[in-house]
């Protein structure tokens, strides 16, 4: 089970980072999706938005921002964020940005999912805004969120909102973190729960060497070896079982001798 | 037999006066009585004008579950009494008088050495008092009432039965006044038990107390004995009366006298008046002009002629007991701390009992609360600090005292007020009338306008500002500063729709095309989605306001939502009103009124 979380985290950071742009599968005719979509008519709208998504015809982008711009009903509006998400244009994040404040809550998660693969400046400040927010998924959301499009400067509020029944922070930080936040973050360990943490040891574990400290690692091996739980031993050989044939050498023995229950010195011996 | 009774019979034989000195009363408490017009109690105030007028020992005395504690309020000596007892302890002069099983027993006040003791015989001590020599009893059984005169030996003097209901009594110079029938006071010379006058009144009267040696008559209003005693009957005499009040739990001053004094406390015993009558020119006044109440742990101190509130204290356990002195206030709390305070609230000598108490006893005497070297704080921090230590619990007087907060014109109530209108230690509906008094205020706005700066924030901690409250009282005196900020507010999802239904009304009159983008962003993102009253009405303040101030931007994003079936119902079927041009409002119509429009079909769609 854990090792499907870490992996699914993974996959999820991974993705979203390195979004690629949207697949082209076709062209839509534009004119007449400009009246579909100023049409007034529900299901007409949807409808129209549904072949945008799947000819992600980057051609229609401007349509959509501006069926967001003049607003629509819920529905319409989740399906238009939806839509751009897929179509990943850093033009559409100004227009969606504001949606991250909307009452209903469907609309908003839907702007964050959105804005998490347009990225850009507005995407970072809309995030921001939503981790802050009263919404507790959709600070959650956010958090995954800055952690998958780097946003180092918000770790001071991932670590003010890590305690306070947003576990996801945990995984942006382990992404985002330098060699002094992460020892921070380590330091946390025995004073939060594990389940809390948990999903930052991977991300962290996992990043090149020169973005975390090879003695930043050593010491997170060596504190999940202390804990001597099952599942800092589960996180452990999900660590060694994904890790980049890339990585350091020292870093991969070490996460070894912590499984064979051998500390692990500030060498990695 | 005990040595007080033996002497009190050898007193008798000797003078040969125990059958009259024990007689029974129904000759003194009797109606049939021919009015005299004031001419026996004229008769005898001028007989005992010559005599000392006796105050009551300054003492606080407290009940334990073990007996009394006691602190002088001169000196802070402490002593203590252990014994079961079957009253509160009543302050009698130099004496402090308790009922002690069968007996009644006298204390030096200053020391707790026994003075003396009479047996009651079966019967519960309803009042004590004592002239500096002699003092008088006041005895209650289910059907029959006694008063005994007692000498400074403990010798009793006299006793007189009665079959009529008798109040709290008081003494001068060996005459006793008793109050009988809610509307006489008959007085008795206690060395041989005769009626040697009385007086008629026509206020409720049930009362004879000693306030720094004077005696006064009454319950709701008090008389004092004096040279106009003789024209109470026409209500001419020397009388003082609590101005109306309107305070916590609608405590009582004095109460009815026909009350026995048990020794255990109940909710009364912390909501109490207290208020002692001073000579003020040729008449009487309260104390340095206030009177102060207690409400549990709050004490208020009020004004004598108009009853406002001057000052207010809460002390950190529940009052149980206490005096108004000639200027000041002396409080006992259920942890054994007696405060003082003077008659502005300023907060003097603290004394200590020592243990926990459950009802108190305390006499001022003459002497005045010494003006406290640090005055007290504004009236305004004052309430404002009370209001903050107060829990949900005391509700009636955290209403009270945020309804005296918003009387007060100083504009730092503003900023209390928005405190207090989410302050979590009020109920909720207080926090409902805090905001209010916030939406009526007409000073303050630099603190309003600080509070709109904020929002709601997870991650600092900061909680939403009142801002529908606020919004009403900057619009109200057309705070144009506040628009930017209100415009941030609509489009902020952690203020309630009514409190942006209410900053989008403000802005009709308020925003400038500064505010364009704010407005723009709302009505795009709510003119479709609008699922409750107030967001509906908040939409159609915001297009009023875009046909104002947004050019042909703003003209043009209302008229296509006017076109698309997309925009929600109501908000549809009200723009075009909004479009048109409008006759001058009617006068009276209420500032930023929307036009008229359909009514809402539902709440939501």
């Amino acid at each position: 089970m854990l090792k499907q979380v870490g992996i699914i985290t993974l996959l999820f950071v991974s993705s979203i980072a390195a979004a690629p742009a949207a697949p082209t599968h076709g062209h839509v005719d534009l004119t007449a999706l400009k009246t579909a979509l100023e049409s007034g008519d529900e299901a007409r709208t949807l409808n129209a938005l549904g072949e945008v998504e799947s000819s992600a015809d980057a051609g229609a982008v401007p349509l959509v921002v501006a069926l967001l711009a003049r607003g629509a009903s819920p529905k319409i509006l989740a399906r238009a964020l939806g839509v751009s998400g897929a179509l990943a244009k850093e033009s559409s994040s100004a227009t969606i940005a504001p949606y991250v404040m909307h009452r209903n809550a469907e609309v908003r998660r839907a702007a964050v999912h959105a804005l998490i693969r347009t990225k850009g400046a507005p995407a970072v400040k809309a995030l921001r805004q939503a981790l802050r927010g009263s919404d507790p998924a959709l600070r959650g959301v956010a958090a995954d969120g800055l952690g998958a499009l780097g946003v180092r400067e918000a770790v001071p509020d991932l670590f003010v909102v890590l305690p306070r029944n947003v576990p996801e922070a945990a995984g942006a930080i382990g992404t985002l973190c330098e060699a002094g936040d992460c020892e921070k973050f380590l330091a946390l360990l025995g004073k939060l729960p594990f389940d809390t943490m948990q999903s930052g040891f991977l991300p962290l574990l996992l990043r090149p060497t020169p973005d975390v400290p090879e003695k930043v690692k050593f010491e997170a091996i060596e504190r999940l070896r202390l804990l001597a739980t099952s599942a800092a031993n589960e996180l452990l050989q999900t660590a060694l079982a994904s890790y980049p044939k890339n990585g350091s050498e020292k870093v991969r023995r070490a996460i070894d001798a912590a499984l064979h229950g051998h500390s692990v010195s500030g060498d990695g011996e | 037999m005990t040595r007080p009774l033996l002497t009190g019979l050898v007193l008798c034989l000797a003078v040969n006066a125990c059958a009259a000195a024990r007689a029974r009363g129904d000759d003194v408490f009797s109606t049939n009585w021919q009015d005299d017009h004031g001419a026996s109690i004229g008769q005898l105030e001028a007989r005992l004008r010559a005599a000392p007028k006796t105050p009551n020992a300054r003492v606080a005395i407290g009940l334990t579950e073990r007996g009394l504690v006691a602190v002088t309020l001169d000196t802070g000596a402490r002593w203590s009494h252990a014994a079961a007892l079957g009253s509160l302890p009543q302050i009698a002069g130099p004496l402090v008088i308790v009922a002690e099983r069968d007996q009644i027993v006298a204390l030096d006040a200053q020391n707790g050495n026994k003075a003396w003791s009479v047996a009651s015989g079966g019967l519960r001590l309803r009042g004590a008092a004592n002239d500096g020599e002699r003092s008088v009893l006041v005895l209650a059984g289910p059907d029959s009432y006694r008063v005994i005169g007692v000498s400074k030996s403990g010798s009793v003097l006299s006793t007189l039965e009665s079959a009529t209901p008798l109040g709290h009594p008081a003494v001068r110079g060996g005459v006793a006044f008793i109050p009988w029938s809610h509307q006489y006071v008959s007085a008795i010379e206690l060395d041989s038990g005769r009626d040697s006058g009385r007086v008629l009144f026509r206020e409720q009267t049930s009362q004879a107390v000693n306030f720094g040696g004077e005696i006064y008559f009454g319950e709701r209003a008090l008389t004092r004995f004096d040279d106009k005693i003789n024209l109470a009957r026409t209500n001419q005499a020397v009388a003082i009366a609590l101005p109306p009040l309107s305070l916590p739990g609608n405590p009582e001053w004095l109460g009815s006298g026909e009350t026995d004094s048990l020794p255990q406390g109940d909710a009364r015993t912390k909501i109490r008046v207290y208020a002692a009558p001073t000579t003020k020119d040729a008449g009487l006044t309260f104390g340095g002009g206030t009177f102060a109440a207690s409400y549990f742990r709050v004490i208020f101190g009020l004004d004598a002629n108009t009853s406002a509130l001057r000052w207010v204290r809460v002390v950190p356990a529940d009052v149980v007991g206490g005096a108004a002195a000639p200027a000041g206030f002396y409080f006992c709390d259920g942890a054994g701390t007696v405060w003082s305070f003077d008659q502005d609230g300023g907060e003097g000598k603290k004394l200590e009992l020592g243990e926990k108490i459950t009802a108190c006893s305390v006499d001022a005497g003459s002497g005045r609360v010494a003006q406290a070297s640090a005055p007290a704080p504004p009236l305004v921090e004052q309430l404002s600090a009370a209001l903050d230590v107060l829990t949900p619990d005391m509700a009636v007087a955290q209403r009270y005292l945020l309804t005296e907060l918003g009387r007060q014109a100083d504009p730092v109530v503003t900023k209390s007020l928005i405190d207090l209108a989410s302050s979590p230690r009020l109920p909720g509906e207080l926090r409902t009338e805090a905001r209010n008094l916030l939406a009526r205020r007409v000073v303050g706005a630099d603190y309003m306008l600080a509070a709109l700066e904020h929002h709601f924030d997870f991650v600092s901690g900061e909680l939403p500002p009142p801002v529908g409250p606020l919004a009403d009282a900057l619009a109200a005196s057309g705070e144009v500063r506040a628009a930017p900020l209100l415009a941030k507010h609509l489009n902020d999802p952690s203020d309630s729709t009514d409190d942006v239904a209410r900053a989008a009304r403000a802005l009709k009159k308020l925003a400038s095309p500064a505010e364009l983008d704010d407005l723009r962003t709302f009505f795009a993102l709510y003119r479709a989605t609008a699922d409750d009253d107030s967001l509906v009405q908040a939409v159609l303040s915001v297009a009023a306001t875009l046909l104002r101030v947004g050019g042909d931007v703003g003209r043009a994003q209302v008229e296509r939502a006017t076109q698309d079936p997309l925009t929600q119902e109501d908000v549809r079927h009200a723009l075009p009103a909004l479009l048109t041009p409008q006759a001058p409002a009617k006068e009276g119509a209420p500032a930023g009124a929307l036009p008229s429009r359909p009514p809402p079909t539902s709440g939501k769609k």
